[in-house]
């Protein structure tokens, strides 16, 4: 290895011991670097790594609650019709009940001046029901609800409910 | 010892003590890909097996906020070789590289860079870095030395690059002359996306050699992703003049895997040539970032008055990205 080399593998390694999360749950793609937006991309990026994964329901949860609530967060579909990426709503009709269970769920909203119809609160809301009916068919209490914006589009939203079945 | 401890002692002594002067947190995050692959190359009278590379990368990129809303952003990538160790006689080589300025007024940033028109691109090709890639066949794929851009915001799904490219001293145009100037070469891109959307329009002005002009197009239609590209590009002295377009398709048969294929075609009005190259393909993901690939490309070359000249080549790959 010749020591340009050398000093470059050096220089990776120094920043990546400073680096404050490396390795985080950050969704930058590697080929995102050579996209159009790369600059955004990065800027979003560290800004979704330098937040803590989950800091309102961290806020609004102690650490037990937080370890006991079933989240019911979207694992990256895409809806077709609002264009958000977010979990299928679920079915109606389709029901379970847990007795006491605490579930935490999430529906995409947009506050965008173009955002269409599906991408409204309204819906975010009536998805949200539909969900909390599926999982607790018998009843619920909603124990609190919270919105956090979507580091990957300015003016696009997450709407969060925790709600406990009833016993 | 504390591994920051450890950073900060090593860092001291070797002179990154800048960060004790930026209003915010110092970020760097390294990222890059593994991609190898097995390939049977067939140029019509040898044929040969080999390990590729593919472009493999190691990179680090970051931002720090230097005021409220401002920015100083930098990325720094480079290929490693992972099949032989040998990236042009050494162990890394250069890719993009760039240093910049973002506020609410956009970016400006400069280095090595993928141009503009390149960037444009979108990754509508999808067997990129693979033997299938649209450089082998289109003009344009550049990334360009001393390269001093502007991007602007996004505004209402418009944005737009602008880049010039100073010659210091060399014979950018082919006119004979040195170019000492700071515009010698330009490249822009103007685009435009809006959900499963995505439309550009770039351009080359002596980069390369060439002028040239694309037209790029995107669409997502549920598990289908569509793109096209119209290419225009003549060489400055006079001996090439192409038009061609690319085609390209990407359908999700599930969650793991993609079916993948595309076409394109270039023809140079000046002679009469004309290069074709189509390529198949399927993707299977192993995890997220983590996915095995098999794909065949055909390459034609065909020029006036010769035989055609036909390269295939099949393959069997694993790219993994962190």
């Amino acid at each position: 290895m010749n020591s340009k080399s050398l000093r470059f593998l050096i220089s990776t390694c120094i920043i990546w011991l400073c680096s404050t999360s490396a390795f985080s749950a950050c969704d930058f793609d590697t080929d995102d670097a050579d996209s159009p937006d790369f600059v955004d991309k990065i800027i979003e990026c560290d800004e979704s790594k330098n937040k803590p994964s989950r800091p309102v329901l961290n806020r609004v949860l102690g650490k037990a609650e937080y370890k006991n609530t079933t989240r019911l967060y979207g694992d990256g579909t895409k809806d077709p019709a609002s264009g958000i990426f977010e979990r299928p709503v679920v079915a109606p009709g389709s029901m379970n009940h847990s007795p006491n269970k605490m579930f935490a769920s999430r529906q995409a909203f947009s506050l965008r001046p173009n955002a269409k119809f599906e991408q409204s609160v309204t819906l975010a809301i009536q998805r949200l029901y539909i969900e909390m009916a599926h999982y607790c068919a018998k009843g619920w209490s909603i124990e609190d609800q919270w919105s956090e914006p979507d580091p990957a589009q300015e003016g696009d939203y997450f709407l969060h409910y925790r709600y406990t079945c009833a016993g | 010892m504390n591994k920051l401890i450890l950073a900060a002692a090593i860092a001291s002594t070797m002179g990154f003590n800048s960060h004790g002067f930026a209003a915010g947190p110092i970020d760097g995050t390294i990222y890059g890909k593994v991609n190898v692959s097995v390939v049977n190359a067939d140029n019509g009278t040898t044929d040969t097996w080999k390990l590729n590379s593919n472009a493999s990368r190691l990179g680090v990129k970051g931002k720090t906020e230097i005021a409220d809303g401002l920015y100083a952003v930098y990325k720094a990538e480079f290929e490693m070789c992972v099949d032989d160790g040998d990236c042009k006689g050494q162990t890394f080589t250069q890719r993009n590289i760039m240093g910049g300025i973002k506020g609410s007024f956009g970016t400006v940033w400069a280095g090595k860079h993928d141009s503009p028109t390149k960037l444009a691109q979108n990754k509508i090709d999808l067997f990129n870095d693979l033997e299938g890639d649209i450089k082998n066949t289109f003009e344009g794929e550049n990334r360009v030395s001393n390269i001093v851009a502007y991007s602007s915001p996004k505004m209402n799904g418009f944005s737009t690059t602008v880049a010039m490219i100073p010659g210091e001293g060399t014979d950018i145009d082919g006119d004979g002359q040195d170019d000492t100037g700071l515009t010698d070469g330009i490249s822009y891109s103007l685009s435009y996306s809006q959900g499963n959307l995505y439309i550009a329009v770039a351009g080359d002005q002596d980069v390369d050699n060439q002028d040239l002009m694309r037209i790029v197009a995107q669409y997502n239609i549920d598990a289908l992703k569509l793109g096209v590209m119209y290419q225009q590009n003549e060489d400055n002295l006079g001996t090439k003049d192409e038009s061609g377009f690319f085609v390209s398709a990407a359908y999700k048969l599930d969650k793991k895997t993609t079916l993948k294929a595309q076409y394109g075609s270039i023809e140079d009005d000046a002679d009469g040539d004309e290069e074709q190259t189509m390529s198949l393909g399927a993707d299977y993901k192993l995890a997220k970032g983590t996915k095995l690939y098999v794909f065949y490309t055909d390459h034609t070359d065909s020029s006036v008055g010769e035989a055609d000249k036909e390269d295939t080549a099949f393959g069997l790959g694993m790219e993994h990205k962190f």
